[in-house]
């Protein structure tokens, strides 16, 4: 704690609070609404940054013991770098599809209730904060022109809110357990009910394994700015607060590895097997968030390399000429958007020098042997992917300029090359890994050219429920057994 | 059995039933009912937890003195209000849009708006 510690209390709050008001003054005063979310967006990022480059560690307390409680520390600041950087991209992406007031209003309370769910550390005030999160994402997502989007729209609330509902069940149990809502208080806490309901909840929110099946035709069937704000940022909110838990109590990040590793497992081979563009990468969505979730060490970088990356390539989809793969090889494409395909890509698959690899290279570093060895073959399967999005042709040049998307692909190319010196060895790897994932690719290629894979489909109404129950019943018969 | 108890498997019970309700109904109404079934089961146990301290409101007579210990817990309580509020927010935004999609299916049936495709 510094000693002017009451002042910088107040700025921080002060800068939780603005971009609410700044939703109401962008809805009453429409002229102000792009200086706002500027404004909102650069602060955001800057406190991001701030905190990272100095390593901020600081805990605030408001409204006494029982009050909200904050903690703002590297792992934060990691979530709200992106947070900030992913809404500044889909403003100027979303300036030139002509959104109205109620976007921004929307853009707004979304950014707002992200920073917030990223800073708590108190169980109601992060269901409060999800809940607002999920609220203004369902309105967004209700923007979308489809004839499916209301059914999506629904799905992703009702879902949401019986998560929510179920942790709100865990809350009420820490509380009568421990007398008090802190995550501090359930990480002290002997594993059980509690946990198992306060974990359920998270993980809908998040996006992880049997928990996350919503995840992808929401993702994929979402306008391509709200894709990118859902992929990107959204799911961070459900999985930061899981990584604090696992940061608190090892046993927390011991009981959630199978599920981290299942998810990560059950993304890349969906992901392979889809034909869809925007579907491939919402389920290489489910993939990544389980790999963010292995070690807390190592997650706010890969939740950040992979916001940023998957942010970009999401709204990359509006110009893109089809969303069928099959037909990908016959599309070209610009290079104003091609190359952000390929930069994301291989990002995201975790080749260098980009900043996915080094994100790679520090989980590696930080699991046990065991997983690590699953890791790589992960990555060969998120070569074999991504290696599906790169076949795209170059077409003449256009006139188009996708700031925003340059903008977030800045992020893992400048972070890459900061971080290389640190890399010394695993080129030849990364080589091996991209030559191998290729080879895999072109095998399935030839596979799916000979007749098209049907995987079940795993997310009717029921199935995301009672993926919920099992995920519950799973970790209340591993904790069980871990007692006995 | 003690009440207290008893009110507690009851409200496991309505929790139970609520998100069984979820898992079973056809209906999208209905569906969205027993979410708020759910919902309800949880504000009953916010309010069971507060009352394991006592049953008296938790509001300090003009004097400013403590008359008695047999006081509610105000937390659970105050937390709940909260929650309430977003509860039947959410109920009225869900509501808009089955009205909307009354219009496609006007049965509501869940299967009828279940797309097909691949996954």
């Amino acid at each position: 704690m510094t000693p002017n510690w009451s002042s910088a209390g107040t700025l921080l709050t002060i800068w939780l609070l603005v971009p609410y008001l700044a939703a109401f003054l962008a809805v009453l005063l429409p002229s102000l609404s792009h200086g706002l979310v500027l404004l909102c967006c650069g602060a955001t990022a800057v406190v991001g940054a701030h905190t990272l480059l100095h390593g901020t560690n600081a805990e605030l307390q408001l409204l006494g013991d029982f009050g909200v409680q904050l903690s703002l520390d590297p792992l934060a600041g990691w979530f709200l770098l992106l947070n900030g950087l992913v809404c500044g991209a889909v403003w100027l992406e979303a300036r030139q599809q002509a959104w109205d007031r109620t976007g921004w209003m929307l853009l707004l309370v979304l950014l707002g209730s992200l920073n917030t769910s990223f800073l708590t550390t108190d169980l109601i005030s992060l269901y409060v904060s999800l809940e607002v999160v999920g609220i203004s994402a369902f309105l967004l997502i209700l923007r979308g022109q489809s004839d499916n989007t209301p059914w999506i729209a629904l799905r992703y609330l009702l879902i949401g809110n019986t998560a929510m509902a179920i942790y709100l069940i865990g809350a009420g149990l820490v509380y009568a357990q421990a007398g008090s809502f802190q995550f501090a208080a359930l990480a002290a806490l002997l594993p059980g009910a509690p946990l198992v309901l306060v974990l359920v909840g998270l993980l809908a929110k998040a996006g992880v394994f049997l928990n996350g099946l919503w995840l992808p035709r929401t993702h994929a069937e979402a306008p391509a700015e709200i894709s990118a704000l859902l992929s990107g940022v959204v799911v961070g909110g459900g999985a930061l607060p899981l990584l604090r838990l696992e940061q608190l109590n090892a046993g927390i990040a011991e009981l959630l590895l199978p599920i981290a590793a299942g998810s990560a497992v059950l993304g890349v081979i969906y992901a392979l097997g889809v034909s869809d563009a925007k579907r491939l990468l919402a389920w290489s969505t489910l993939a990544q968030m389980g790999l963010v979730l292995l070690s807390p060490a190592a997650g706010g970088l890969m939740a950040f390399a992979h916001g940023v990356a998957k942010g970009g390539l999401f709204l990359t989809a509006r110009h893109w000429p089809t969303r069928s793969l099959s037909a990908w090889r016959e599309q070209p494409m610009a290079w104003p958007v091609l190359l952000p395909v390929w930069i994301g890509s291989l990002s995201i698959a975790g080749l260098a020098p980009m900043l996915g690899y080094s994100a790679k290279k520090q989980l590696e570093s930080s699991v046990a042997p065991p997983v690590a060895l699953l890791l790589l073959v992960l990555s060969v399967g998120s070569v074999a992917v991504y290696s599906r999005l790169c076949r795209a042709p170059l077409a003449r040049a256009t006139a188009l300029r996708p700031w925003g998307i340059w903008l977030l692909m800045l992020a893992p190319l400048i972070g890459g090359l900061w971080r290389i010196g640190q890399v010394k060895s695993g080129w030849l790897v990364s080589l091996l890994v991209l030559l191998l994932g290729v080879a895999v690719d072109q095998a399935l290629e030839w596979q799916r050219r000979r007749g098209p894979v049907a995987l079940p489909s795993l997310d009717r109404l029921p199935d995301l429920l009672g993926g919920l129950g099992l995920v519950g019943a799973g970790l209340l018969l591993a904790i069980s057994a871990g007692v006995a | 059995m003690a009440p207290i108890r008893l009110l507690e498997l009851l409200i496991l019970l309505a929790a139970l039933a609520g998100f069984a309700g979820l898992l079973l109904r056809r209906n999208l109404f209905l569906k969205v009912l027993a979410m708020d079934v759910l919902g309800s089961a949880v504000v009953a146990l916010f309010v069971l937890l507060a009352a394991r301290s006592g049953l008296r409101s938790p509001i300090l007579p003009r004097s400013g003195a403590l008359l008695a210990q047999d006081y509610a817990d105000p937390i659970p309580q105050a937390v709940i209000l909260t929650a309430i509020v977003i509860g039947l927010s959410i109920q009225a935004l869900l509501l808009v849009v089955i009205t909307q999609m009354a219009r496609i299916d006007p049965s509501l049936d869940t299967a009828s708006f279940e797309p097909s495709d691949q996954p």
